[in-house]
């Protein structure tokens, strides 16, 4: 049997036992229906158009409430309903007051001029207020250009679009770019796996260590394949696990169109499993080290908070690279090991990194895992035959005997 | 034959192993004693390459130890270690993999195992459900799942029932037929002597004394003697040279007398006082030898 035959069986038993262990399915389903129910939920919520109950006194309402129809349509799919006005006359101001004040309206328009609301509260910032904004000032600026026979409907398609190009210096165009969302994305989805199937590795590693199931598999195994294996069978669940959940979302999204699904560049996607699997890898090897330390599970956390700590600080750091990916920060993190597979994806969905150093930023996180994987090996051998207490990684080091 | 040599091992302040040496032969049982401490784990595991010794060295038939050589080895730590939440034939089937054999065939032998010891019906219970005892069979099974060359047990009598004991004993005892060379450590000497072929005493880290038991016990300085005869006999025994300890209990002597001792003249004596009810001489037992040996 060969070194990497060993690792193999350690991945798959891992695979096996964990993947049908309780805790893991009631896991899955749990993150599949809470995936699911984010998108689902909302739209049962607010499904169907709305009708907005407007009360009016004065004349000049009309023009307002002309346009802000055509607003609320413009820029709906063909087979959505806009919400819809449905006007209540008052004949003095006192009654339609007193229609708001029953809840018989939302709002009460005076003379296409006022807007008043029943309270300053959280709607009074959104939804038909802000769509009668905008057609009050469309109207005003239909008025204005009236005499160049302008039609309001093309006042209101100028006022509904973006008219500004807006593109960046490397000359590429950002209309309707989705990257930043990818990389938002992309960098949850990292600091999850990172933190969660990390953890699954520590908790694995305290395991085997305090049913002392360890000393019968080392007497076959070296340290690196019981380690590597075990990285290797929780990363190939979590990666089943996370696709599984993004293939939910995907299916629920696209049944109850919620979201217009974008088409994401195959290369982005590509460098982000890539990172993906580097970062995984790099924490979770520190993690089966800082299991080894621990002598029962419950200590297993406290083992590893210097390097949970440093999991958080690398996320939060990352979002500066967000707005800013060209920064000396943003340079200086992606050669970083724990800050990297964090850094460099984002960097590459913004086209903030030059292939150069996106290349040497792999080849110095692939020596950081070769590193990794002898110093926290060594830290492994020292600690998971030790028992009575916690390990220092001083004397786990020094006592290192395999 | 695994030969360990002139080990030695210290943790900081503490020796565990000094100069340790003993052999196994294929076919041959030895039982390994000594008291708590003396290093009788950490020479174990010195097999397994589990400790790196600062001096000394391991070999099997003769070559230093692969990790190929372990695949066949089989080993059962003295602190048992399974998977609480797997089921007992899976946990058989992954370590006999382990041990390089197809999933088929360590499949097959995890169940053949599984009856040998009683357990077919919890074939598919998860370890941690199984009583003490039956987890102490999953864990000999796990040992042996892959018929291996060399068997290393460290206490694997400890906290079985008589019943789980003449069952180990009896495993032990076939795979040694079977060719292979059986080690394991015991506090129970009558066991042991009853059991193995060669023994090895360790004390302070030191082998102190090692060989085929017989061979051990005849090397012995004094024997037993226990004579009992009808008109009591005091003469005789008052008369005898080389007598060490005497203890007579109504008219049952019981002596240990030096090993140079003629004794066919002492049973002459004997005859010719009176009728000899009771005349019994015996090497020391190995309780006897061992606490001489680590004393």
């Amino acid at each position: 049997m060969t070194g990497w035959q060993g690792l193999a069986l350690v991945a798959r038993r891992e695979v096996r036992e964990r993947g049908r262990s309780k805790s893991f399915l009631i896991s899955l389903v749990l993150t599949v229906l809470v995936v699911a129910g984010a998108f689902v939920v909302p739209q049962l919520l607010g499904r169907g158009p709305d009708t907005h109950r407007i009360g009016t006194v004065g004349d000049g309402n009309e023009p307002v409430l002309r346009a802000a129809e055509e607003l609320a349509a413009a820029g709906l799919a063909e087979d959505e309903e806009p919400d819809t006005f449905l006007t209540l006359p008052y004949p003095t101001l006192a009654l339609a007051r007193a229609a708001l004040e029953a809840d018989e309206v939302d709002l009460v328009m005076v003379d296409g001029e006022e807007m008043i609301l029943k309270s300053s509260g959280f709607s009074s910032q959104g939804g038909p207020v802000q769509l009668f904004q905008r057609a009050a000032g469309s109207v005003r600026l239909q008025e204005l250009v009236a005499e160049n026979g302008q039609a309001v409907a093309d006042v209101v398609a100028i006022l509904s679009s973006e008219p500004l190009r807006v593109s960046t210096l490397s000359g590429e165009d950002l209309e309707g770019d989705l990257r930043p969302l990818v990389a938002y994305v992309g960098l949850i989805l990292m600091y999850i796996a990172i933190l969660g199937y990390g953890t699954w590795t520590l908790t694995g590693v305290t395991e085997e260590k305090n049913n002392r199931v360890v000393e019968v598999l080392l007497a076959t195994l070296r340290p690196w394949q019981l380690l590597g294996g075990k990285v290797l069978g929780i990363g190939v669940l979590g990666m089943l696990q996370f696709l599984l959940t993004l293939a939910v979302a995907f299916i629920v999204v696209r049944l109850t169109g919620l979201l217009e699904i974008p088409d994401l560049p195959i290369a982005t996607l590509v460098v982000l499993f890539v990172w993906f699997v580097l970062g995984f890898a790099v924490y979770s090897v520190g993690f089966g080290a800082a299991g080894a330390l621990a002598s029962r599970p419950e200590e297993a956390q406290t083992v590893s908070f210097p390097l949970s700590t440093v999991a958080v600080v690398g996320f939060f750091v990352s979002f500066q690279v967000l707005d800013d990916p060209i920064s000396p920060a943003a340079r200086i993190a992606s050669f970083f090991p724990f800050t990297a597979p964090y850094v460099v994806p984002i960097r590459n969905s913004l086209d903030g990194i030059a292939w150069w150093e996106h290349a040497l930023a792999i080849v110095v996180m692939m020596a950081s895992i070769g590193l990794m994987v002898r110093v926290a090996g060594r830290i492994y051998r020292g600690g998971v035959l030790r028992s009575g207490g916690r390990v220092k990684i001083r004397e786990a080091w020094r006592q290192s005997d395999l | 034959m695994l030969e360990i040599a002139g080990l030695a091992k210290t943790y900081g302040e503490v020796l565990a192993l000094d100069d340790c040496s003993l052999t196994v032969a294929p076919g041959r049982m030895l039982g390994f004693l000594g008291p708590n401490g003396a290093g009788k784990t950490t020479a174990m595991r010195a097999v397994f390459g589990l400790i790196t010794p600062d001096r000394g060295a391991v070999t099997w038939h003769g070559r230093p130890i692969t990790d190929d050589d372990r695949l066949r080895f089989g080993y059962m730590p003295e602190t048992r270690g399974l998977y609480p939440k797997m089921r007992a034939a899976d946990q058989l089937t992954y370590l006999g993999a382990l041990h390089g054999l197809d999933t088929t065939t360590s499949r097959t032998s995890a169940g053949q195992w599984l009856e040998r010891l009683g357990l077919t019906e919890r074939a598919n219970d998860p370890v941690e459900k199984l009583s003490h005892g039956n987890q102490q069979r999953v864990q000999l099974a796990a040992a042996l799942v892959h018929s291996p060359e060399l068997l290393v047990l460290d206490e694997p009598f400890s906290g079985l029932d008589p019943i789980g004991v003449e069952t180990m004993a009896g495993v032990l005892r076939e795979r040694a037929d079977a060719g292979s060379a059986v080690l394991f450590s015991s506090h129970q000497l009558d066991l042991v002597e009853d059991l193995c072929e060669d023994v090895a005493i360790i004390n302070k880290g030191r082998v102190v004394m090692s060989g085929n038991v017989d061979q051990i016990k005849d090397a012995s300085p004094v024997r037993h003697l226990e004579i009992e005869i009808a008109d009591g006999g005091g003469e005789v025994i008052s008369n005898l040279d080389g007598v060490i300890r005497s203890e007579t209990v109504g008219r049952r002597h019981q002596l240990l007398i030096d090993a140079k001792v003629d004794v066919r003249s002492v049973l002459r004596d004997a005859l010719a006082t009176g009728q000899i009810r009771r005349f019994i001489y015996s090497t020391p037992s190995l309780s006897e030898i061992f606490l001489e040996a680590v004393s």
